[in-house]
């Protein structure tokens, strides 16, 4: 047994020194720079051309001095209450000149900025002129008039009447839309990962095929060891990646405002965050080897770059459909669904990994680990007699029945 | 029969390679200690047979036993390798070549960089020890890789065609690396289809042709195959002289060359003396492997074909 996992040591060393020792590795480490940057400045692009409209957007109310102190004092009160995804423009009030409705037409006109509603007239009777056919802000104009009236039948004045006081309370157990979406996360960054890592695996043994050394692997250790030799030291890489960018997002962590980690607090797995690293992490282990053994399995078979070229779309393929697979268990926790993509072996680590942001329970995750890592050594043999029988061509005795048959 | 005595053998193995019987019943057994030749033509079977006396392949029949262990690999630490398709990763430095591969066999990687360096070295290859696999020459990676499969110090060595492209001066290197290895104690065991190769090294051979073992036993053994030549060159070379001579005498160098007789020579010398023919010169030849492995193969070539 130590023979074996020596021997298997050697060939992860191998593979993961001629992998990280390369200029190669480099790019690879910072392909995701590169995908930032050419997103930032797509992103940069789409915004100077959002603030370049930002800020030349208004609403107009046409109302007498009292009348407009009125709606600025309800805008004031039901602005903050609508979503900001609204978007809202800003609201100004104008004094009537002598003729409102022409008026009202030359503001919803303006030529340099954009004016998508205009009230105008008496608040019980308010006249609104909008644009865009199922104008929400013109809505909101009615709505402020509506809100202004009543303030002037009760005799109410500008000034607040209440005086609320806000405070944040942390909820005592985790909110279903926290749970979802730390299952959500958990989902998609593991495929997001292993979609840009396990990959690789794919034409790892068409080195050895191309360049002979796979005779002396095979002499030396079992190609069981070689398989697996050759996914730990990809697997090693992979971690070297990870960290890098852990790292990385750290540092950069500790420079956003406390408003962006605010924002990551609604991410609240049920398990609990320790328990959700730590599974995370398994899980992602469990991910890498599975889908990693399969590739690994595939491209053996691959004899030269183009093959492997070729496989590259069923694989997406495949990793797209244990993807959705997980997804869809997220959507329907406790459902047949979720329970099959638990159990399928290549779907379980995603899904159980958004098992662990939803249900609190231990048990299903050591099962679930065990049974993952049974299918990482099944598919490893099976890979290996795969690659014995078709390119060593040995199927040997055991195997002479099959070929009758 | 499988026997402990033997650092390998084999016994009835076969292969098929869909219909095709690539190796046909071949028994084998390799003595503790000998340089041992597995000869044949190109397509005998040669490389088949050690990749199944390796455990690289399965026999689909017959059994293989080596260095006491049924199951090959079980030994395989013991085992050195050199495959016919020379294969090493040409970003690797030599000595981390050669010390990768006896890492392989479970020798401890910074005892084989050491190692490794020394061999180089005796190998006149010192200037090498940090130069790529890539920049290396084929004759030069040959040797790196020969090198590799023996750094672990094998108890029993298999060297696959181990002479095809390298010079005669590195032919001549890997002959006494073959003969170290020997005093060393190592078993040896290589496939080769140069005849003068397997004359120089070998204690014993086996001849393969068409997956079968044709011959098995030492060189001399070959040899008698094949009756001895002699021959005759007259001091008088007069017309009338064929009818003294054997049935097979050919004219060739100036001279008579025929098969020796079984009872020896003397008897026509007598006769080509009394007849006034003399004698200028005379050798008697012994036939060399070469020519028994032609003949055995040829006698295979005629059996297939019949």
């Amino acid at each position: 047994m130590s023979r074996l996992i020596r021997q298997t040591l050697t060939i992860a060393r191998r593979d993961f020194i001629a992998t990280v020792m390369t200029p190669m590795f480099l790019l690879f480490l910072l392909a995701p720079l590169l995908f930032g940057s050419f997103g930032a400045v797509g992103s940069l692009g789409a915004q100077s051309v959002g603030q370049s409209a930002e800020g030349k957007e208004r609403i107009y109310a046409i109302a007498a001095p009292a009348d407009a102190a009125r709606l600025r004092a309800a805008d004031a009160l039901i602005r903050p209450a609508v979503s900001r995804e609204r978007g809202l423009p800003t609201l100004v009030t104008v004094a009537p000149a002598a003729d409102p409705a022409t008026q009202a037409r030359t503001l919803l006109s303006n030529p340099d900025i954009d004016v998508p509603a205009v009230l105008y007239g008496p608040l019980d009777r308010p006249q609104l002129i909008h644009a865009n056919p199922q104008s929400t802000t013109a809505r909101y104009l009615a709505a402020l008039a509506e809100q202004a009236l009543r303030d002037s039948r009760a005799n109410l004045g500008a000034g607040r009447l209440s005086r609320p006081t806000f405070a944040r309370v942390e909820r005592s157990s985790t909110s279903l839309g926290g749970k979802s979406a730390a299952g959500f996360f958990a989902v998609v960054s593991l495929f997001v990962v292993t979609l840009m890592l396990a990959g690789q695996a794919v034409g790892t043994m068409a080195e050895e095929r191309s360049n002979k050394v796979i005779e002396v692997l095979a002499a030396a250790v079992p190609l069981e060891s070689v398989f697996l030799g050759k996914l730990l030291g990809m697997f090693g890489v992979a971690v070297l990646f990870l960290a890098f960018w852990a790292a990385v997002g750290i540092n950069i962590g500790a420079l956003l405002p406390p408003d962006f980690a605010e924002g990551l607090s609604g991410i609240a797995p049920a398990i609990g965050i320790p328990g959700f690293v730590l599974l995370y992490i398994l899980y992602f282990t469990m991910a890498y080897m599975l889908l990693g053994a399969v590739f690994l399995t595939v491209g053996a078979q691959a004899a030269t770059p183009r093959e492997i070229q070729m496989l590259s779309l069923p694989i997406t393929i495949f990793q797209m459909a244990m993807f959705g697979f997980a997804l869809a268990a997220i959507g329907r926790p406790g459902s047949w669904v979720a329970l099959a993509a638990e159990i399928f072996p290549f779907s379980s680590p995603f899904a159980m990994a958004a098992r662990a942001a939803t249900s609190g329970e231990w048990w299903p995750h050591l099962v679930a680990l065990a049974w993952q890592l049974l299918w990482v050594a099944l598919t490893i043999v099976i890979g290996a007699r795969l690659f014995r029988r078709g390119v060593l061509q040995s199927a040997g005795p055991k195997f002479r029945w099959f070929r009758r048959g | 029969m499988q026997d402990e005595n033997w650092a390998l053998s084999a016994d009835g193995l076969v292969k098929r390679f869909g219909d095709r019987r690539v190796v046909d019943g071949i028994d084998l057994q390799v003595p503790y200690g000998a340089v041992y030749g597995v000869l044949g033509p190109n397509g005998a079977g040669k490389t088949t047979t050690l990749r199944m006396l390796l455990g690289i392949i399965e026999p689909d029949e017959g059994h293989r036993r080596l260095l006491g262990r049924s199951a090959p690999r079980d030994a395989s630490d013991r085992v050195g390798y050199l495959p016919e398709e020379r294969g090493l990763y040409p970003g690797m430095k030599a000595r981390e070549a050669i010390a990768f591969m006896g890492a392989l066999r479970g020798l401890d990687w910074s005892v084989g960089r050491k190692r490794a360096a020394v061999m180089l070295e005796q190998a006149g290859l010192g200037h090498a020890v940090d130069s790529k696999i890539r920049k290396l020459s084929k004759g030069m990676a040959q040797f790196v890789q020969l090198l590799g499969s023996v750094v672990h110090q094998p108890e029993f060595l298999v060297l696959d065609e181990p002479f095809s492209g390298l010079d005669p001066v590195n032919q001549e290197r890997l002959e006494a690396l073959i003969r170290a290895e020997r005093d060393r104690g190592a078993t040896i065991l290589f496939s080769t289809h140069v005849m003068a190769h397997a004359e120089r090294l070998c204690d014993r051979l086996c001849i393969i042709a068409g997956g079968k073992r044709r011959f098995e036993g030492t060189v001399d053994d070959a040899r008698a195959l094949l009756p001895m030549k002699a021959h005759y060159v007259p001091r008088d070379p007069a017309p009338g002289i064929a009818a003294l001579l054997p049935g097979d005498a050919q004219e060739e160098r100036g001279g008579w060359r025929f098969t020796l007789p079984p009872a020896g020579i003397e008897g026509i010398l007598v006769r080509l003396i009394d007849a006034g023919y003399g004698i200028s010169g005379l050798s008697i030849e012994r036939p060399g492997l070469h020519d028994a492995f032609v003949r055995i193969v040829g006698e295979a070539d005629a059996e297939k074909a019949a």
